[in-house]
């Protein structure tokens, strides 16, 4: 690519309301629409952790906490962390691979707005008695509950559609409007991570789909799909559930981790290590992430020989996993680190996931899972993988292309501040956690023994501190985007095509079709010249 | 690589490995150990924690060490080297922690054939859980309790099921779990090895009162635990009506739920049955103090107690409930 950028579209703030079929538009209603979502599942978080911050129940009754955990849960996981990720890849793909549009730019804006409805029913359902099954809705106890669990499925089913249709279209417009020379071997990372998620998408979804219609079926046309004793078995909502749910975790994770392979060799200054073996390892996490899901249910009434095999594929996932983050360490290792708030992110990403990988390890081992499994231990678990993980994955993200976004700089100092907030307030929210559920605390309780109540005190503190900490990421986010000094084209100096044109970008995102002559990390000196254009100031 | 640094890298090895052994070996986050099941399951998870160790601050060093020591230097806007992999580097990192988790899922795999293995003569227990309480029943004794009792050193088959939704038995100090599923019997198999009272958890969330779903287990001696047991048989033989009607308000779960102070309960997802005796009468007109105790029993939403929320208590205890138990429970409930 070598012409000049043209001049960025006039700015107009109202297409971001309406049906608009632009990549990048849609990119930016997924990411803000969802974290109103994320801002409410948090609130419904910390009510969580102000009635367990003290033994004994005194903020909301038995039943008020029940709505609370599922809805918070569904809401992070459904309406934040899945969706957001989506409008990543909405946003980037395009752009990263040198294209004008997606693949099928009206399917990709009805994606879109099946999400508002969906989220509009969840939250509609608190006003008609709340799902409260927890996000796992096992049954029978699902078929039993109050009508908003009705809405609850309606509103999952209507966000699978859209990850389905979503994943459809990332998937045909990486395969079909790569930039000539943008071969496979030189596909960003993150571009990698979405091609790996959406065949996730496509694959595990539409069995959650089929299974939430046949609770839906009968609770109100009074079928039979999970009774006892006519047929019906409670354990196969189990395997249909877990079979989406479990490749889900992988949905909230490959995409984050391509973000992070995106962000650390331009602020290393290096290439990325092994990248082969990085973006191959993607692909096998998705393939094996399918063959793993009965490991949820360990101490389900199963035949306890088939766990097993599930033993052994969950453990096999640690070996990419693996790769990834050696080779994370690999593109740092003798870099020249500059520290930037995206930077600071995704080292945060790293040291936090590594605790929810690890301790991934402990839960596929059978003996170990029959005492921590339903415990606060995989609370803890969890949430060092979604939270520690994918959710600084997402800081990481909206901070880096924040300026090719809104055609402004956020500020560094509100940015930092962020982001030791957050580090420090998730190890101290979830680190208490594992220590209390070793000792005997189940999870999906509102009340608990005497003895845990210091650890809970201290994983509440932790709790309103990450509260706390979107407040200055919200202001720096408002403020910047409105007064933020400009912008340049490429203000990282980094070598994937987003950055070779204006930022924002205009309509069609190239004045002309890029053209792709190298790879996309090939920083560092000795680096080929004959890469993307305008290559970064590159040796001595 | 040249001489020194390999000899720092196998140091740097050897310290960790040493760390990881020292926690494998000092570092105890679990509760008491009350069962030959628990004593294999620690060794494992302090297997688990030494490796553990060793990769957390492995990689977490790793990474401290790269942002202290590789930082920008103020004014340096050239790059690092253009390093794209190393083949070799990647094959040991592809490779080792494969041996890791191969091993890892061995050892689990022993301690799960280990800890399942059969002993003479177990005792046999029959749980069923229901929304919210726990039913323990000992067939070759014909006693049904609400608190688990176990012999010392003998092993225990349990045979687990449900009536209602899915629960999930579990008892830390034993360090097993398994799930109540209805339509299933799922077994469980413990050795009881050290003499206590300990808390029992469900563990799968089974509905509005899923926190108080709590009981104990009582592992005494073999004497102890026979006496236990015909103590429960002749309550059960020769206890008059009040006796029966406490034995079902526990067996049957109003306990986890209402408070009753003759029965020793503490429940507060309801309300307070406490002197429901003299205020069940004025509750609904048109009702005497039987038919409203009968009515809330039988379909408890037709009227919910001001401050409850409504639709928490199970429809189902007709049809649980044989006539003359379900007398029993009101003759008793009348008489508080």
């Amino acid at each position: 690519m070598s012409a000049e950028p043209v001049a960025a579209p006039t700015s107009n703030w109202r297409r971001y309301f309406g049906w608009n079929t632009d990549h990048k538009v849609i990119g930016v209603q997924y990411m803000v629409t969802t974290f109103l979502f994320f801002l409410l599942g948090g609130l419904l978080a910390v009510l969580i952790r102000t009635e367990l911050a003290r033994p004994g129940q005194d903020l909301v009754d038995g039943t008020q906490f029940n709505r609370l955990f599922t809805n918070h849960g569904s809401l992070m996981i459904f309406l934040w962390i899945i969706p957001v990720l989506a409008g990543f890849g909405n946003y980037l793909i395009p752009l990263m691979i040198g294209a004008k549009d997606m693949a099928f730019p009206r399917l990709n804006a009805l994606s879109y707005w099946l999400i508002p409805p969906a989220g509009i029913l969840m939250i509609v359902s608190f006003f008609v008695g709340a799902a409260d099954t927890g996000w796992t809705a096992y049954v029978p106890l699902s078929i039993s509950a109050p009508d908003g669990q009705t809405l609850w499925a309606l509103s999952i089913v209507l966000l699978g559609v859209s990850s389905i249709l979503g994943g459809i279209n990332f998937i045909a417009t990486v395969v079909t409007m790569r930039a000539e020379g943008l071969t496979f071997g030189r596909l960003p990372l993150f571009v990698w991570g979405m091609l790996a998620t959406a065949l996730l998408m496509v694959v595990a979804t539409p069995v959650l789909s089929a299974g939430l219609v046949l609770v839906a079926m009968d609770r109100i046309a009074g079928t039979l799909f999970f009774s006892v004793g006519v047929g019906g078995d409670p354990i196969l909502w189990q395997n249909l559930f877990w079979f989406y749910s479990h490749p889900a975790v992988y949905i909230m994770v490959l995409p984050a981790m391509g973000i992070v392979s995106e962000i650390l060799p331009v602020f290393a200054r290096k290439p990325i290590f092994g990248y082969k073996a990085i973006a191959a390892s993607s692909m096998a996490i998705a393939i094996l992430g399918m063959l793993v899901w009965a490991h949820h249910m360990f101490a389900s009434g199963m035949d306890p020989r088939l766990r097993i095999p599930y033993m052994i594929t969950s453990m096999i996932i640690a070996v990419p996993t693996g790769v990834k983050i050696f080779s994370w360490l690999g593109t740092i290792w003798d870099g020249k680190l500059r520290f930037t708030t995206p930077m600071l992110f995704a080292l945060g990403f790293i040291s936090m996931f590594l605790i929810g990988g690890i301790t991934g390890i402990f839960l596929a081992s059978i003996p170990v899972d029959l005492h921590v499994t339903d415990t606060y231990f995989v609370v803890a678990h969890l949430h060092f993988v979604l939270f520690g993980g994918s959710v600084s994955a997402v800081y990481a993200g909206l901070y880096y292309w924040f300026p090719k976004i809104t055609g402004r700089m956020y500020d560094e100092r509100l940015g930092k501040a962020h982001f030791w907030m957050n580090f420090i307030g998730t190890n101290l929210a979830y680190l208490p956690m594992f220590l209390v559920g070793l000792l005997g605390m189940p999870r999906r309780v509102a009340d608990y023994a005497p003895e845990f109540t210091s650890l809970n005190f201290l994983a509440s503190i932790g709790a309103f501190i990450l509260a706390i900490s979107t407040v200055p990421f919200l202001y720096n986010a408002i403020v910047s985007w409105a007064t933020g000094p400009k912008a340049e084209a490429n203000p990282w100096r980094a070598r994937t095509l987003e950055w070779q044109t204006t930022s924002p970008p205009p309509a069609h995102n190239f004045p002309v079709p890029p053209h792709v002559t190298g790879g996309p990390y090939d920083y560092g000196e000795q680096a080929p010249s004959t890469s993307l254009a305008p290559a970064p100031a590159a040796g001595k | 690589m040249n001489p020194r640094r390999t000899v720092t890298l196998l140091i740097l090895t050897a310290v960790l490995i040493g760390l990881g052994v020292a926690v494998a070996l000092t570092v105890n986050l679990m509760p008491e150990e009350a069962s030959r099941q628990a004593q294999m399951v620690d060794g494992l998870f302090r297997g688990l924690m030494g490796v553990a160790t060793v990769i957390f601050l492995g990689v977490e060093g790793a990474l401290l060490y790269a942002v202290l020591r590789f930082r920008r230097r103020r004014g340096d806007e050239t790059d690092g080297l253009a390093v794209h992999g190393n083949n070799a580097l990647e094959a040991i990192w592809i490779a080792i922690p494969a041996l890791i988790v191969i091993v890892i899922s061995f050892a689990s795999f022993r301690v799960l054939i280990a800890s399942g293995a059969s002993e003479p003569q177990p005792l046999v227990v029959e749980v069923v859980g229901r929304q919210f309480v726990w039913e323990f029943r000992y067939p070759e004794a014909d006693v049904v309790s609400s608190e688990l009792h176990l012999p010392l050193n003998r092993q225990v088959r349990f045979a687990i099921s449900s009536d209602d939704v899915i629960h999930s038995l579990w008892i830390p100090v034993f360090r097993v779990k398994q799930d109540a599923t209805p339509g299933r019997v799922a077994e469980m198999v413990i050795t009881p090895t050290r003499a206590g009272r300990y808390p029992i958890r469900c563990a799968e969330f089974c509905g509005a009162a899923h926190t108080t779903m709590t009981s104990e287990v009582v592992v005494e001696s073999a004497e102890e635990f026979a006496a236990w047991l015909q103590a429960q048989q002749v309550a059960g033989m020769s206890g008059g009506a009040g006796q029966a009607g406490r034995q079902l308000f526990t067996q049957y779960g109003c306990s986890a739920c209402h408070a009753l102070a003759d029965a020793g309960a503490r429940g507060t997802v309801g309300p307070s049955l406490d002197g429901i005796g003299t205020t069940a009468a004025s509750r609904v007109p048109g009702l005497d103090a039987r038919a409203y105790i009968e009515q809330s029993i039988l379909d408890p939403h037709a009227f919910v107690a001001e401050g409850f929320p409504s639709g928490v208590m199970p429809p189902s205890f007709g049809e649980r409930l044989s006539q003359e138990q379900l007398r029993a429970l009101i003759d008793y409930l009348l008489s508080q």
